[in-house]
């Protein structure tokens, strides 16, 4: 008797993860191997030529609205055409440039949102090459950052840090490079930058930025109570210089698997409300601590930020809620619209929603491991370790695996291997 | 350090550490129009965010910060004008009018969108080569124009931005020539799936079987002429299988096309103990010796098989009928081409008493027993 069992598809096309490949029970096909495996691969095919149909269906037109409904609540730089992005004249001068686009990428990410990244750039684009700054570099070195342009934003922030007269951009460059050389996993140029840091601008930035890199290389433990120390001796210090720290404490618990990491993100959240990364940190805490009831609340109002409702999804399905299909069915949507524009596409983000809400573990394989070419903080390392695992890509972990070996990375965030 | 030189950074600094943490960890649906060409490209849609078309025209005419229907309707001809200076169509012949069909709102992932459907009119009835796109660049770097043309029943998906703003559309031959692609491509996927599908194969042995046994009554005049028999025999299976074939994709059809839908477990059972049926049918004519007509009932039965797997897959539903021609077509040659290969090597076995008498009867003892096994199985899994 010939038995074989359905293999899915393997092959991914433009929406793979995103529609199910129709497939009959298997308890009732799987001892009618051919009839099924041809009716199977048929539909495959007829699923793949059909899907764009599917994928780009639009809403209907709808005629009939009514005078008194609201229909949008403008954002305050849209809402009056004074502010309009084409209405300012042109900066005139380098630093009201800078003023402006230091607006928008605070605005970014204070509301997650990147149509202020698409104006910061239009004004970028307007302004004369010749006429950077070194306030305008950096500005613009966040800006790339930002859009994931990690080469262009570390060449212009090594262009301040030589060049510059100014001890102020120098150390903000630093701050900014260091940073990105810890979010792409490059610890001994992070630890540069952050001694460098240390000599010139001591303090609990330079603290945080140096436990960091400890924390990430094999010390976590020293790390923390170091900068616990440090902390509750420098009580005097700006909110931002504490908010920074709290964060950074945060983080450092969470690695060494410390209950008080939830106090820290709620200290941070505390300190810097609008920050979204600390509530998209504090959510995932919340949620690895199976809290689910707590990361509804911190997620409660945020439907713009994907990485905020796919948390939430994942809370939702974990408690049986009933709002959990539309939810679900407004993230696909989001991510439909997000692979037809191709770029933009948050591979963490949906990679973390094939994994947890789709069950899809290819899917979350491949955009976690493209994600991990670009980023390395914890969460991406985590993602990408528990995408392999159920996807049985034994390799792939390996390689993650070697990489923490190297830089002595531990973390009790990874899942476990199983003994 | 000096001590007013580190206050001015930290002021400095202030305004500059929240941006420093890692960035962009969330995503976040940026500003996209959607444009759809209709109809084999002779409507264009566009759907434009409310949100982004508030940065270029006043749309909130009292200033609460609030976009009412009111204020959208007042706001159309504006809207209409935006879209006239920045959208652009255009045949060999020179641009091509729109005139407005539907104007009303949508909706996508990111909220509401002002929606216009407009009939795309070229001069001398040309049709439309290049669409060009050109608004909100300027105010979002980062905005983009997201197209969808449909082409009859092939659709196509393509991305505009500021540095690739006009895009050309195939002329609509191309979407016949589409068409062909995917008949071509299901013709070689019915071929296979006929080769690896035991099921069918199975079955088509079954009806092979009794051709290859020299008939009673007939012996002396086929000895005599055992080529014109041979070919007469041949061209029978052939009408047999094509019976089989032709009655497979009425129903294959008609539950692709979701108008017959028939449950998958008890449509199995059936397949199964139609093979069955069909092996004890040589032995003791059950029922009857009309071959042909017995395969075309089986086919129907058989047809169900694939469709039942097929039944939820309703969208685009011509391109659905060009697949299933080219597959069922090319189960057709693939039947054709193994009936060649293997019914002479069988007719010519045919003469060995040994054939007749133990290797036909042990081949349909093998596939009844597989058959009602299949059975047993599908029965018990109902």
């Amino acid at each position: 008797m010939i038995r074989t069992t359905n293999k899915p598809s393997t092959t991914c096309f433009r929406s793979c993860g995103l529609r199910r490949q129709p497939n009959s029970d298997p308890g009732l096909t799987a001892l009618h191997p051919a009839l099924t495996r041809r009716a199977f691969s048929i539909a495959t095919l007829i699923t793949v030529l059909t899907m764009e149909t599917a994928l780009a269906a639009p809403a209907a037109i709808e005629t009939e609205f009514a005078d008194n409904a609201v229909l949008i609540t403008l954002p305050a730089t849209a809402a009056s055409p004074a502010d309009r992005p084409d209405a300012q004249e042109p900066a005139r001068d380098a630093e009201a440039a800078a003023n402006q686009l230091q607006t928008y990428l605070t605005l970014s990410r204070t509301a997650g949102d990147p149509r202020y990244l698409g104006y910061a750039q239009a004004l970028v684009d307007q302004w004369p090459k010749a006429q950077m700054t070194d306030r305008l570099l950096i500005l613009h070195a966040t800006l790339n950052q930002s859009l994931h342009r990690f080469e262009a934003a570390r060449l212009q922030l090594r262009q301040v840090i030589s060049r510059s007269a100014d001890p102020a951009s120098i150390i903000q460059a630093r701050v900014t490079l260091a940073n990105l050389e810890l979010v792409q996993g490059h610890y001994a140029a992070a630890g540069d930058q952050c001694d460098q840091l240390a000599k010139t601008f001591p303090g609990l930035i330079a603290d945080s930025c140096q436990a960091l890199v400890q924390a990430r290389t094999g010390h976590p433990r020293a790390a923390y109570d170091d900068l616990l120390t440090r902390t509750q001796r420098s009580p005097a210090s700006s909110t931002s210089s504490l908010a920074w720290a709290e964060g950074t404490l945060a983080d450092l618990a969470a690695q060494l698997g410390k209950p008080a990491a939830g106090e820290h993100w709620r200290r941070t959240l505390v300190l810097s409300p609008d920050d979204l990364y600390t509530r998209i940190q504090l959510a995932d805490w919340l949620l690895a601590q199976g809290d689910n009831e707590a990361v509804m609340e911190v997620t409660e109002g945020f439907a713009q930020t994907d990485a905020l409702m796919i948390l939430r999804a994942i809370a939702m399905k974990q408690l049986g809620h009933p709002g959990t299909d539309q939810l679900t069915e407004h993230l696909k949507e989001r991510f439909r619209e997000a692979q037809w524009r191709g770029n933009l596409l948050h591979q963490r983000d949906f990679a973390r929603f094939a994994l947890d809400v789709e069950g899809d573990a290819e899917t979350a394989l491949t955009h976690a491991q493209s994600n991990w070419q670009q980023q390395r903080e914890p969460l991406d390392t985590r993602l990408l370790l528990r995408a392999a695992r159920a996807a049985n890509a034994t390799s792939i972990a390996d390689d993650v695996k070697a990489w923490l070996a190297r830089h002595n990375q531990t973390d009790a965030r990874y899942p476990e291997d199983p003994s | 350090m000096n001590r007013s030189v580190t206050g001015r950074l930290a002021i400095r600094l202030l305004l500059l550490l929240i941006m420093t943490l890692p960035l962009s960890s969330w995503a976040h649906k940026a500003s996209d129009s959607f444009i759809y060409l209709e109809s084999a490209q002779s409507e264009l849609r566009i759907d434009l965010a409310l949100r982004d078309l508030a940065l270029v025209l006043p749309l909130d005419t009292n200033g609460d910060g609030q976009l009412t229907g009111a204020e959208l309707r007042s706001n159309r001809a504006g809207i209409t004008r935006f879209v006239d200076q920045g959208v652009a169509i255009a045949s060999a012949s020179g641009r091509c009018d729109l005139e407005g069909q539907q104007w009303g709102l949508s909706s996508h992932s990111d909220g509401p969108y002002a929606a216009a459907r407009y009939r795309i009119v070229c001069a001398d009835n040309e049709p439309p080569a290049t669409l060009e796109y050109n608004l909100l660049f300027e105010q979002d770097a980062l905005h983009r124009g997201l197209v969808s043309v449909n082409n009859g029943d092939t659709e196509r998906l393509a991305v505009l931005g500021p540095d690739n703003r006009v895009l050309t559309l195939d002329p609509l031959s191309g979407a016949g020539a589409r068409v062909l692609d995917l008949f071509g491509t299901f013709l070689v996927e019915g071929v296979i799936h006929l080769l690896i599908g035991l099921d069918h194969i199975l079955f088509l042995l079954v009806l092979m079987l009794p051709a290859t046994l020299p008939r009673k009554g007939r012996r002396a005049s086929d000895h005599n002429r055992p080529e014109h028999s041979l070919r007469a025999r041949l061209l029978e299976l052939v009408g047999i299988v094509t019976a089989f074939t032709v009655a497979h994709s009425m129903t294959l059809a008609l539950a692709a096309l979701d108008i017959v839908t028939l449950p998958i477990a008890w449509v199995e059972t059936v397949i199964a103990l139609s093979i069955a049926l069909a092996a004890l049918n040589v032995f003791w004519p059950v029922l009857g010796r009309k071959t042909w007509k017995l395969a075309f009932g089986f086919g129907l039965i058989h047809g169900f098989g694939f469709a039942s797997v097929l039944g939820d897959l309703t969208s685009g539903v011509s391109q659905i009928v060009v697949a299933l021609a080219g597959f069922n077509l090319g189960v057709e040659l693939g039947q054709l081409g193994l009936l060649l290969v293997l019914f002479p090597v069988l007719h010519a076995c045919g003469r060995f008493p040994l054939y007749q008498r133990a290797a036909v009867p042990l081949m349909l003892l093998t596939v009844g027993a597989l058959s009602l096994y299949w059975v047993a199985e599908r029965a018990t899994a109902i």
